[in-house]
């Protein structure tokens, strides 16, 4: 039991008018204390709903969590009782959200923000609380993080609330981590500053982090594993090196070759993945990314493909033979 | 890492830089600037701000200015009205004493029972205000209660509270007013208890709507992350976001109770005579319109401005409660 969380088979769905949305279906990862996992996908491919269903945060009763097993320390996030899951929420497991500009309530003063949490779980004073968010303030990099605390949200730029965001999530010093996109709302430089303080972070308290992001170049550096989801399944998974450079999937192809690269060719465009990403009410039959995959064979169309070990705990669900890949590397196949 | 970040002061003189500009060069890294520039005198609070851009808004420091000149006009009447005036309940027999134009001794007139209209105008405010506070009182009690259940839990107890506030909304509003004080019966008390009683469908729409869209807010998602129970997140994170369409909206209501009085008053249904109210000395002086034109002239005036003062002051409520707006 070294593991800090097992989520094991977890599948979340969305009862609407139109139908079941099967956002997250059949997920399955293991995160060890102090190491990374990059959940990466489009809009849509149930990264953040995995994440919320971690927290238990999804709105029932339209979303529930139908099967699987959130294993955190050992215990079921599932079986928890609501009381239980407050102590685990922002005490154990933080979350970090994707837009800094509403994620911190306009009225109250950003000191009073951090210290909420240290006074919910750590049964400090208002006065303690206070002191303690100052030095979290300052740990984040907010200069006079003492009279900042006393001011009010939209007093602080877009890359000051994240930071503060940050400094909330780890007032109570967390075991889990949980950034959902927490730098898309920024803009660039800001982005790099922003991963570079989760980062020493981690360094400083030891927390594992889940990082969700639709962007690789984003997590290149920071995780120690990859998990590629599509159409609310897990289509890769597996150490940030083998799904880098031995990418298994035709989508993680995809994924590598649509990102700029200042390495490899100047003149070279950009390849986009073609086509849409599936509505998850009709998902297609068999491998959900056929209809896009330029690979696809007659089985991929009818069966469902399970996952599978491609060597060294790298899993994927698509049957391709490493020798069948195109014999390109993903990122030179211009003009394919 | 700490000294990336150029920390632009911001005064309460120019909080219009507020915002703490980031400013990066190249890779080399920016001294803090000093303390000093920092402003730390000036403590910020929520209601200060507030109280700040309000006293910019000319009218509604206007309305402001009108009500309290009102308040404490009829509160200290007492002292010195009946004295100089008369007392506005004293019907002078004398020939002669009644429908005086106004004069110094009466500066509004007297009526046809020869009471000071001055008089009787001062302590009609009295009535007003009471019904009005009251009145929306009790509409707030009502309506935030039933609007915050309606909001927060939605689905049943939605569609209940919200079915019984169209029914509220399905009668002519003055007409249920007259139908509930003809069950109740006229007076004083029934007047803003009838009034009260109808003003909670839209104080309770106003807090519900209100409390939906604070919700989908992140920042409730964010407080449900930390950890906080479903009655912290409802008392600590989302009504005081979804407060202040109330409190303008209530403020404006004052307004509209004492219209509503006025207007029930006029009909004989509300306050009942000799209690000096606005709407009971319009309907007494209607067939004098012509011939006294200042007992009707007065009570018109004072039922104006002061709803009007209400009416403005909480349109500037509106703007000075709104945080993200800067001055």
């Amino acid at each position: 039991m070294s593991a800090l969380l097992e989520v094991k088979d977890l599948a979340t769905h969305f009862m609407t008018r139109d139908g079941v949305v099967k956002a997250v279906d059949g997920v399955s990862f293991v995160l060890e204390p102090g190491k990374t996992l990059a959940v990466v996908g489009e809009s849509g491919s149930g990264k953040s709903v995995t994440a919320l269903s971690i927290m238990r945060l999804i709105q029932e009763p339209q979303g529930r969590i139908v099967s699987g097993e959130i294993l955190f320390k050992g215990d079921d996030i599932r079986k928890m009782s609501d009381s239980q899951v407050r102590s685990v929420r922002g005490d154990r497991i933080a979350m970090i959200f994707q837009d800094p500009m509403t994620s911190l309530n306009p009225v109250f003063r950003v000191g009073r923000q951090i210290g909420e949490s240290l006074i919910l779980h750590k049964g400090m004073t208002r006065k303690q609380a206070f002191e303690r968010a100052v030095e979290l303030l300052e740990m984040v990099g907010i200069p006079h993080p003492r009279d900042r605390a006393k001011d009010y949200p939209h007093q602080f730029s877009g890359g000051m609330r994240q930071r503060a965001m940050i400094a909330m999530a780890l007032a109570c010093d967390p075991d889990i981590l949980i950034a959902d996109e927490p730098t898309t709302a920024l803009d660039v430089t800001i982005q790099a500053q922003i991963l570079e303080l989760m980062m020493e972070m981690q360094e400083r308290t030891g927390a594992a982090i889940i990082m969700i992001t639709h962007d690789l170049g984003v997590v290149a550096d920071m995780a120690d594993d990859v998990m590629v989801m599509y159409a609310g399944k897990q289509v890769e998974y597996g150490t940030s090196d083998r799904v880098f450079y031995e990418p298994r999937h035709p989508y993680t192809w995809g994924l590598l070759a649509s990102l700029p690269r200042h390495d490899v060719d100047e003149k070279g465009t950009l390849l986009p993945i073609t086509g849409q990403p599936p509505s998850l009410i009709n998902v297609p039959p068999g491998c959900a990314f056929h209809p896009r995959c330029p690979h696809a064979r007659g089985l991929c169309r009818e069966e469902v493909p399970g996952l599978h070990d491609v060597g060294g705990g790298h899993l994927t669900t698509c049957p391709l033979a490493p020798d069948e890949r195109p014999s390109e590397a993903p990122a030179q196949r211009e003009g394919a | 890492m700490t000294d990336k970040y150029d920390d632009r002061s911001h005064d309460s003189t120019s909080p219009t830089d507020a915002d703490g500009h980031e400013v990066k060069h190249e890779g080399r890294t920016l001294p803090t600037l000093p303390g000093g520039l920092h402003d730390t005198t000036t403590s910020r609070t929520l209601w200060g701000d507030a109280w700040r851009r309000l006293r910019k808004n000319k009218l509604a420091v206007a309305g402001l200015i009108w009500i309290c000149l009102i308040v404490v006009m009829t509160l200290s009447a007492d002292l010195w009205v009946p004295p100089n005036f008369g007392d506005p309940l004293a019907i002078d027999t004398t020939p002669g004493a009644n429908l005086q134009p106004p004069s110094l001794e009466h500066p509004f007139g007297t009526d046809k029972l020869g009471r000071d209209v001055f008089s009787r105008v001062v302590y009609g405010a009295r009535v007003s205000l009471t019904v009005g506070l009251l009145a929306v009182s009790i509409s707030l009690v009502i309506g935030l209660l039933l609007g915050a259940l309606s909001g927060y839990y939605s689905g049943f107890v939605d569609g209940l509270v919200m079915r019984a506030a169209d029914v509220f909304f399905a009668f002519p509003y003055i007409l249920f007013a007259i139908a509930l004080i003809a069950v109740l019966g006229p007076s004083y008390r029934n007047v803003f208890i009838a009034i009260g009683i109808l003003g909670w469908p839209s104080i309770a729409r106003v807090f519900r709507s209100s409390i939906f869209s604070v919700k989908e807010n992140e920042y409730v998602d964010a407080a449900r992350a930390m950890g906080a129970s479903d009655l912290r997140i409802m008392f600590r994170h989302i009504m005081p976001n979804a407060i202040a369409p109330i409190i303008v909206y209530g403020t404006m209501s004052i307004g509209g109770a004492i219209i509503t009085e006025a207007a029930l008053s006029f009909l004989g249904m509300g306050v009942q005579p000799p209690t000096p109210s606005w709407g009971l000395m319009l309907s007494d002086a209607k067939s004098l319109m012509f011939a006294a034109p200042w007992l009707t002239i007065w009570p018109g005036f004072a039922i104006l401005t002061t709803v009007l003062a209400f009416v403005l002051m909480g349109d500037g409520m509106r703007d000075a409660l709104d945080v993200k707006m800067k001055d």
